[in-house]
């Protein structure tokens, strides 16, 4: 096996020299009406964690799956640990034993246990024996507490527990680097803090990484940089405070700024309050809000538009009431400012009232402003 | 939300689950005043209850008045939450709660 392994590094090598873990040139896949990757060239260096960030539909995934060789790039190069990768004479089998990959969808083996799972690729390609990738996959089970679900089936586990099995096998087999493809897109969100919580941990211990992921908070927290990618091209590429805080181009400031706001016009009688209910605990649990800021936030809008604002507006026409929710890190503040048109009015007037009560209980702020004939009353949680 | 009800003798037990909002408190409201005639215990289970806004405030409080005349009302299992909002609107003093 490891002479193998020396076969193919001279097989296409050439670039020993190079200090980083992964070089892509040129990268480009075209399929037969789309081209997710135009032109992508860059260095990643040993103990990076690189999460990629970005709309959908920009080439992140096909990017994890071009460097993983899932998918064949149509131009370009990419050279993992000196080994080029893209050369037709090279192994894919021995470039992949550097490279573990955890996808969305776990695809773990359902007719077999959670601890075969684990043990499969140790005994098959890393030729250990039974007893060590048993002791082995034991360890890392134990680590992420899942232990005891060693001789369960995958069926019998949570999505959670099923991701973070699928990420102990990965583990198990030593890779150099380990690529995420959205790991925690398929998972209920209750589930989704116990997998973050098992790749920071990854982290932590300096294993090469790059993570696909739309959890914006974890991104910014555990990686030691980002790339937003956008059009088939890594469009801005940075340290977590340089992407998140001050984005120097145009469509990253823009998608940067929508991930904090929630913005939602032309507010009317007619307004879905249950749909915006549920749009307002996803952004929350985006934003990684406690259950009582989410809570708090709901209560705001209900109290605010269904009891005051919109009763308020009664028949009147031209009515221009629309609301935004910002998120400030810093302060861990979420903003609500809603802003309506027609005379200066304070929802919540001099007597309190049971909604003013309860607004004024569950916030840290609030502000009324009347300016150039539009009210801005701003409440903050 | 979910309201599930039983009835035995003059003691009415209300179990709520979901949330009771704006657009779900006039169920409640409906199903109070269906079964309130004649009950002199009236208990409304809360611990399947996720949300409670001031539109549910108001059925709560509505009951409470009824249930003064002709017996007595006690809420129960109330999380941590709805507690807040029980304490912040002054309703704590009016309502017996049993915290979960």
């Amino acid at each position: 096996m490891i002479t193998e392994k020396h076969e193919a590094r001279g097989a296409c090598a050439g670039e020993n020299m190079n200090t980083s873990i992964i070089s892509i040139r040129h990268l480009c896949k075209e399929f037969l009406n789309v081209t997710p990757l135009k032109d992508v060239s860059v260095e990643i260096k040993k103990g990076e964690v690189i999460s990629i960030i970005g709309p959908s539909g920009t080439g992140k995934s096909t990017l994890l799956r071009c460097i993983n060789l899932l998918e064949t790039p149509t131009k370009g190069e990419i050279v993992v640990d000196g080994v080029v990768t893209t050369d037709k004479k090279c192994k894919v089998n021995l470039v992949r034993q550097k490279m573990g990959m955890v996808f969305q969808s776990f695809n773990l083996f359902a007719h077999k246990t959670i601890i075969e799972n684990i043990m499969m690729g140790q005994v098959d390609l890393l030729k250990r024996n039974r007893q060590e990738a048993y002791d082995k996959g034991m360890e890392l089970l134990r680590n992420i507490g899942l232990a005891d679900k060693a001789f369960s089936y995958p069926d019998e586990l949570s999505g959670g527990q099923k991701q973070r099995a699928a990420i102990a096998r990965t583990v198990a087999m030593e890779p150099e680097i380990i690529l995420f493809d959205e790991p925690t897109s398929a998972l209920d969100p209750t589930m989704v803090g116990e997998v973050l919580s098992v790749i920071r941990g990854l982290a932590g211990q300096g294993m090469t990484m790059m993570i696909v992921t739309h959890e914006m908070k974890f991104a910014r927290d555990v990686s030691t940089r980002i790339f937003y990618m956008d059009q088939g091209e890594i469009y801005e590429d940075g340290t977590p405070e340089q992407i998140f805080e001050h984005p120097k181009r145009e469509r990253t400031r823009i998608f940067i700024r929508q991930l904090k706001v929630l913005h939602v016009e032309k507010i009317s009688r007619d307004f879905d309050f249950p749909a915006f209910m549920t749009r307002l605990e996803e952004f929350g649990r985006k934003q990684q809000f406690s259950q009582r800021q989410i809570y708090a936030m709901q209560l705001v809008v209900e109290e605010v538009l269904m009891q005051k604002l919109l009763p308020a507006a009664g028949e009147a026409e031209e009515r221009d009431l629309s609301l935004d929710v910002e998120y400030s890190e810093r302060e861990n503040l979420a903003q609500m400012r809603f802003s309506y048109n027609g005379p200066s009015f304070y929802p919540f007037g001099e007597e309190e009232d049971l909604s003013g009560r309860m607004i004024k209980g569950m916030s840290k702020a609030m502000e009324h402003k009347f300016v150039d004939g539009m009210n801005h009353f701003i409440i903050s949680i | 939300m979910k309201i599930t009800k039983t009835q035995n003798g003059n003691s009415l037990y209300l179990a709520l689950e979901g949330r009771l909002d704006t657009n779900t408190a006039p169920e409640l409201e409906a199903s109070i005043k269906g079964s309130i005639d004649g009950v002199e215990e009236l208990t409304i289970n809360m611990e399947s209850l996720d949300y409670l806004s001031s539109a549910g405030l108001r059925v709560l409080l509505g009951a409470q008045k009824i249930m003064n005349k002709q017996g007595s009302m006690r809420v129960t299992h109330v999380n941590d939450t709805i507690m807040e909002i029980f304490e912040v609107t002054g309703f704590a003093d009016i309502l017996t709660i049993e915290k979960a």
